[in-house]
């Protein structure tokens, strides 16, 4: 049961990509986004990271897509669209690249699918312990606080920067 | 006095620098707010320059305070040894170098000072991040950091279209790789369940490591970090974003982040993928040929002078690509010291670019330069002495550099590469030579008088620090080499512990 | 004490057999010292000049040397650029006294600081002072402090006077890094140094493409030498593990084994930097070209010194090249062919320059075959001598392109300078260069008792006494090749004196007014030279020809006094030959001692002169400009006078020109050079084609990084 629905979770997670990039408007791309998302918050559950798909949904699928939303219908795109893969050779070429990209990494890691067990155990022990949003919250602000606060500059210095280049007056 | 990562609160001694060019960043940031409109005007631009330079000054001390702590064990998220602290100075000298030579640009360019400069510390803290990263998630989250400063800098001047546009190309490509770098990252944990480098070290030369996963981990990481060196065939931003971004963020991030890039390469492949070498060696061998001959190829037909620095950097990053094939210690302790060279020489030379361009983006083709020998024989003489050193010439520290990198090669038997690296170099003469030619033995072609040529205090210091370190470094190496090599020796505890581990 | 400047070890110990009081240097550093500061003190004042010439441009006029009340920046250089060469020459001096009346065996290692040091590998920058070094040095300096001398008359109203002198002073102290340095590395750095002041003195008259082409090609053909440098020096690394002198020759013989493949590798590659820097068979290319410098930089770059750094070179590694007979033979086989190929290019030539550039090389290539065929001593013998007499033709030549110059400048008639056919009669208004500028050509020519006699005498003789043992008949072929290019030598420097001083004059009535001796700071150093290639020689007489007439019947206090001086340098290669090709022979292939060939050669040599100043006298020679496009009745009063000629000229110098013309024209200038053109115009089409992938696109960018990342993983799964 529970391997039906990750696989129609990550169908629906793919196609939703693959409609990111090849609706032909920017608020359709935009749906399909919300689809992909919303269809990896499901995984997430299968996973029974249930506080993670909650965020999920709530940050990406909610807040952020919106206002996405918001900004595209605001600036009225998606009257000017242009294709910008020239056709014939460039694209045969692409495909090919990206078919066997894709090729190479099929082949190699399907014979491969059992997966460390480890990795598993711990989480269990820890959300047991702790409970879904503590098994997270813990880790982050002992173990990874380094990661959590150079991610609190990232996030700073991609503020700034997109305020630099976005300010009404230069 | 001793760091145990057992306590968080050791954490802020270590990252120390980091943090203070954290902190510093915001404070320069609040400081060119609080000037307000009249930030733009020249020399209070010029005063945010130097308030962002007392911030590197801080976190100098704060690193050469950090060469008398030790560590204990290796199990925390930042490393405190010779090769991060090395690296530290590296960026260090990239960030001074870089705020000098941007002084009269930022204002002649009306650019925003205070945004300018903390981006400029924001990716020096998120370049000493990658170097002291002994996580794949800290490698990561520096790369980042780092990365999206200088994608915000390299579009930073908003009049300009193609400094617009060397920022979304440079932020695309970026992105592009960065994907399957964090895919690598991914790849490597699935195999070795763990992101600290020295257990993945552990996992991958005792062989637990999940075979096919970790080669594709191996490589995907070996792609994102190409990428950032820029390494051919994954190369194609350099040339673009060089050209169009504003030059001294050219001449930071062409030295800076090339710097960090190998940094962390060094690291993550010498620490924890040395158990892997046969698999990657033969990869890294083709890349760094295929770098070296190729850039410098380009090179020679290029006619604008920033292009014609790009590739020459491309080319640079060819044969550091050999110390990593080579990955011996030898090896790091001459890529460190390379790199130090490296910076110093390259921005120098981008320094003279920026004067001769008028602080803009004009005056930047080989024609250009005819005639600054005559009018600017100083100017020209340090071209010529910086241009010499990027060459690879007796008695400069670019010469030094490459002897060490070729002894290291030596050491690990890699001989068509050395060649390679010996007649690569020999081309790149050509087209450094030939801008030196332009400098001192063309007229211009109209006749007209050039434009005279400013050069603020800042710039000139930049020149005379330039100069002094090529020449220094090229005939007293002694004592920095020393220190490189010592530093490249730190990187090599992970080696023994996995020894002792077996 | 100061850390630089102070002697931190002498390394190794004085020999056993030294009862003398042992070998001290007297402050070797000051050598180099000086002149590196006199490129200081007048890079500054050339860039203070440069910039005053600037600032009258900017403001629309052009910057002139004033005649009168010149200008400090232009009176210095002239005070300080020679100066700092006597200054260097007086310490060399001083040493030299002190090392001869000291005895030792090895040399003296005086080490500065250590210059590049790493785990496995150390290289210090150290200066080794034994007897070869001590003999190169003198003639750097000491020559060079001439040829400075004689630069300030030439080059005084140069506007850029200040920027040649410091030019210059590098040189020299580059030059001076590369023979006294004590290991690879250093000579190396001499090495490129003197290349980039080369390059950058070819080029000093840059207002002319030309010039700037020959420099930069100077440069390039230069490099592909480096190349085989660097990778000799890194194979004696892998194999020593280090690369200073002392250490490698001292365990070589033990180490290497006798013609084995390393060895002789290392001696082919080192032979491919030598050939570049020297100007050999296939490099030499570059050094014709090199004469678009001014002409006392010729004298000094390309005829004294710096050309003849691989021959330095082949003598400080004789050790090797003793080791590796295929290596030593190839070193003969390139300097005999060089020797007759270049000197056959110099009959044909009319630029005096060009006469004595290919002479030049056809004498480096006597040294090469000296070297090649293990007499070390003959070939640096050589080198010495032709320091003297080559320095001498070419500041001679400096001397009459600058008198000749004047005249056409004050008349404003646009000829070549440079001409010989423009020349011609300059006797009478030259006098002291015609007689010194003989002197040098009697010396080139092998006549005795002028230097060149002895040293070339000697470079032959060897090379016949060594077909005593194997390659018997490549010794025979490269020892006839040498003879006849004795010949030949004879000959087209008589043609070039003749043309040059005797006869009429051809530069024209007006023009003849002016025409007159140049100023003492010119001919003082001709003089000195012309007395240097007169007694030159005399310091190396072979034992054998001691007490012959040759030796003046034993009347010389000494014989073979370089041989002996040199013995602790060379002696081990020679010990090696000795062992396994046995020792030279006591007679030519043809039978005969080293007396009779002695003096046959100087016989066959005087009657070549003799011969050809009556035939060259006999030719009309026209102003370059009419002999273009020759009118018809002079051309008839020209085959009057030729009947006989004619005939000779049909048979033997026609050939011999249209063979020259045709080496020059179409090997030279057409096959090698197109061979050049090619290499590059390939690398550029590559550039070009690599380039085009550039096209801005970022749809592009991300394709070719995709399919790196596919090559990648398919590398890596494989």
């Amino acid at each position: 049961m529970i391997d039906i629905l990750f696989y129609v979770f990550a169908a629906l997670a793919l196609g939703g990509a693959m409609g990111v990039v090849a609706g032909r408007s920017p608020v359709a791309s935009l749906l399909f986004m919300v689809l992909c998302l919303g269809s990896v918050a499901g995984i997430y559950v299968l996973l029974e990271a249930h506080f993670l798909a909650a965020v999920q949904v709530i940050v990406y699928a909610g807040a952020i897509m919106v206002l996405f939303l918001f900004v595209i219908m605001l600036l009225n795109l998606g009257h000017n669209y242009h294709p910008d893969l020239k056709a014939g050779l460039w694209s045969a070429l692409s495909f090919a690249v990206a078919g066997a990209l894709f090729g190479f990494l099929g082949r190699q890691l399907w014979g491969n699918r059992t997966m460390t067990p480890e990795a598993g155990d711990s989480v269990d022990a820890l959300v047991a312990q702790y409970g879904a949003v503590g098994a997270i919250a813990r880790p982050l602000y002992t173990e990874w606080v380094v990661p959590f606060e150079i991610t609190g500059i990232l996030l700073l210095v991609a503020i700034v920067g997109a305020l630099v280049l976005a300010k009404q007056r230069v | 006095m001793v760091i145990d990562f057992s306590s968080n609160l050791d954490y802020v001694r270590a990252l120390l620098p980091e943090i203070i060019l954290c902190v510093w960043g915001m404070v320069v940031l609040m400081a060119g707010v609080w000037r307000g409109e009249s930030s733009e005007e020249g020399p209070r631009a010029e005063g945010l320059g130097w308030l962002a330079l007392v911030g590197v000054a801080f976190a100098a001390v704060a690193n050469g305070w950090l060469h008398g702590v030790r560590e204990v064990g290796t199990d925390g998220m930042i490393a405190v040894d010779g090769f991060r602290l090395f690296s530290n100075w590296i960026f260090l000298t990239a960030a001074l170098l870089g705020m000098l030579v941007s002084f009269a640009y930022v204002y002649r360019q009306r650019l925003q000072a205070g945004e300018y400069y903390a981006l400029m510390l924001f990716s020096v803290a998120g370049m000493m991040f990658m170097a002291g990263a002994r996580n794949l998630i800290v490698v990561f989250l520096g790369l980042e950091v780092m990365s999206i400063a200088v994608y915000a800098l390299s579009a930073f001047n908003r009049r300009d279209r193609r400094s617009a546009e060397a920022g979304l190309k440079y932020f695309i490509l970026g992105a592009f790789s960065t994907g399957f770098f964090l895919y690598g990252i991914a790849l490597t944990y699935g195999a070795t369940g763990s992101t600290h480098l020295p257990t993945i070290a552990l996992a991958v030369s005792n062989g637990t490591a999940h075979g096919a996963l970790l080669l594709f981990g191996v490589a995907l990481m070996g792609v994102g970090f190409a990428f950032k060196v820029s390494a051919v065939p994954f190369h194609m931003w350099a040339p673009d974003v060089y050209e169009g971004a504003p030059s001294p963020v050219t001449a930071f991030m062409s030295a800076g982040v090339k710097a960090a890039a190998f940094a962390a390469f060094f690291r993550v492949f010498l620490v924890s993928f040395q158990g892997a070498y046969e698999s990657w060696y033969g990869v890294m061998w083709w890349l760094s040929a295929t770098t070296m001959v190729g850039a410098n190829l380009i090179a020679l037909v290029q006619t604008n002078v920033k292009r014609m620095l790009a590739y020459s950097s491309i080319a640079h990053g060819g044969y550091l690509l050999v110390a990593i094939t080579a990955a011996n210690q030898a090896s790091a302790g001459a890529a460190l010291f390379y790199l130090l060279v490296y910076t110093v020489m390259n921005i120098s030379a981008f320094a003279v670019v920026i004067a001769v361009s008028n602080h803009g983006e004009e005056r930047l083709e080989f024609e250009d330069y005819a005639g600054l020998g005559r009018n600017q024989p100083g100017l020209a003489l340090l071209l010529t002495l910086f241009l010499l050193s990027l060459a690879g010439f007796p008695g400069t520290g670019g010469f030094m550099a490459k002897f060490q990198l070729l002894l290291g090669a030596m050491d690990a038997q890699l001989w068509v590469l050395s060649v390679i690296l010996v007649l690569s170099t020999v081309v790149s003469y050509a087209y450094y030579l030939r801008l030196a030619w332009y400098t001192w033995m063309r007229d211009p072609a109209d006749g007209g008088s050039p434009l005279p040529v400013y050069l603020p205090i800042g710039m000139r210091l930049a020149l005379v620090v330039g100069a002094a370190v090529v020449i220094w470094l090229g005939l007293f190496p002694g004592s920095v080499l020393d220190l490189a090599r010592a530093s490249a020796a730190g990187l090599g505890v992970a080696g023994p512990m996995v020894e002792i581990l077996h | 004490m100061n850390p630089p400047f102070a002697i931190l070890a002498i390394v190794q110990e004085g020999s056993e057999t030294a009862v003398e009081i042992a070998f001290e240097p007297f402050l070797p550093g000051l050598i180099l010292l000086f002149p590196l500061l006199g490129f200081l003190v007048n890079g500054a004042l050339a860039l203070v000049s440069g910039k005053r010439a600037a600032d009258v441009a900017r403001a629309g006029g052009e910057w002139t040397l004033p005649e009168n009340d010149r200008p400090s920046t232009h009176i210095l250089p002239s005070l300080v650029g020679p100066g700092v060469l006597f200054a260097a020459f007086a310490i060399v001096a001083a040493n030299f006294l002190r090392m001869q009346g000291a005895g030792f065996e090895s040399p003296v290692v005086v080490t500065y600081w250590s210059w590049i040091v790493t785990s496995t590998f150390e290289a210090a920058a150290s200066l080794q002072l034994d007897q070869l070094s001590m003999v190169m040095m003198l003639v750097v300096t000491g020559v060079g402090f001439l040829i400075h001398v004689f630069s300030v008359g030439y080059m005084k109203d140069d506007p850029s006077y200040p920027r040649y002198f410091a030019y210059l002073n590098l040189f020299v102290f580059f030059m001076l890094v590369l023979v006294s340095g004590a290991s690879f590395p250093i000579m190396f750095v001499g090495w490129e140094g003197v290349g980039l002041c080369s390059y950058l003195l070819i080029g000093f008259w840059f207002k002319d493409r030309e010039n700037a082409d020959a420099g930069k090609k100077a440069f390039i053909v230069n490099r592909i030498g480096d190349v085989g440098f660097l990778i000799a020096m890194f194979l004696l690394y892998n194999k020593f593990h280090t690369l200073d002198f002392g250490p490698v020759f001292a365990s070589a013989p033990d180490t290497l084994i006798y013609g084995g493949s390393l060895v002789t590798a290392v001696t082919l590659f080192l032979l491919l930097g030598a050939v570049g820097k020297s100007a050999q068979i296939p490099l030499y290319v570059w050094l014709p070209d090199a004469m678009a410098g001014p002409t006392p930089v010729s004298a000094l770059i390309h005829a004294a010194t710096m050309v003849t750094a691989g021959v330095y070179m082949v003598t400080r590694t004789s050790v090797l090249f003793a080791l590796a007979p295929v290596g030593g033979l190839v070193v003969a086989g390139i300097g005999a062919l060089t020797a007759l190929f270049a000197a056959t290019i110099a009959l044909a030539q009319y630029d005096i320059k060009k006469v004595l550039a290919y002479s030049t090389v056809s004498q480096l290539g006597y040294m090469f075959l000296g070297v090649g065929v293990g007499a070390y001593t003959a070939g640096v013998f050589h080198l010495m001598t032709h320091a003297f007499f080559k320095a001498l033709l070419f500041l001679g030549s400096g001397a009459v392109i600058y008198s000749i110059h004047h005249a056409l400048h004050h008349t404003h008639k646009d000829w070549d300078a440079q001409d010989m056919r423009n020349m011609g009669g300059l006797r009478k208004h030259l006098p002291v260069t015609c007689v010194t500028m003989w002197v040098a050509t009697l010396a080139i020519a092998g006549i005795w008792p002028f230097a060149g006699f002895f040293s070339k005498d000697e470079i032959i003789w060897y090379a016949g006494a060594a077909a005593e043992g194997p390659h018997t008949a490549w010794y025979v072929l490269f020892w006839a090749m040498s003879l006849v290019t004795a010949m030949m030598t004879a000959f087209y420097m008589t043609r070039m004196m003749i043309m040059t001083f005797h006869g009429e004059n051809r530069t024209g009535e007006a023009e003849r007014k002016h025409l007159h001796e140049p100023p003492p700071t010119m001919t003082v150093p001709l003089i000195v030279l012309a007395v240097l290639s007169l007694l030159g020689g005399w310091i190396n007489v072979p034992e054998a020809l001691k007490q012959s007439w040759i030796g003046m019947f034993g009347a010389l206090p000494m014989s073979e006094w370089l041989h002996h001086w040199l013995e602790p340098v060379v002696g081990m290669a020679v010990e090696i030959r000795a062992d396994h090709v046995g020792e030279f022979a006591k007679s030519a292939p043809l039978g005969g001692g080293e007396v009779v060939w002695a003096g046959l050669s100087t016989l066959m040599a005087i009657a070549v002169v003799v011969a050809s100043v009556a035939f060259v006298r006999k030719w009309v020679i026209l102003p370059a400009t009419e002999s273009a496009e020759p009118a018809g009745g002079v051309r008839r009063l020209l085959y009057r006078k030729w009947c006989v000629d004619e005939l000779y000229d049909r048979v033997v110098v026609r050939p011999i020109v249209a063979g020259s013309r045709f080496l020059w024209k179409v090997v030279d200038a057409g096959i090698v050079d197109g061979l050049v053109n090619v290499t590059g115009s390939l690398s550029r089409a590559f550039g070009f084609v690599g380039s085009m992938f550039q096209t801005g696109a970022v749809n592009t960018y991300a394709f070719i990084l995709t399919a790196g990342v596919v090559l990648i993983l398919w590398a890596v799964a494989l």
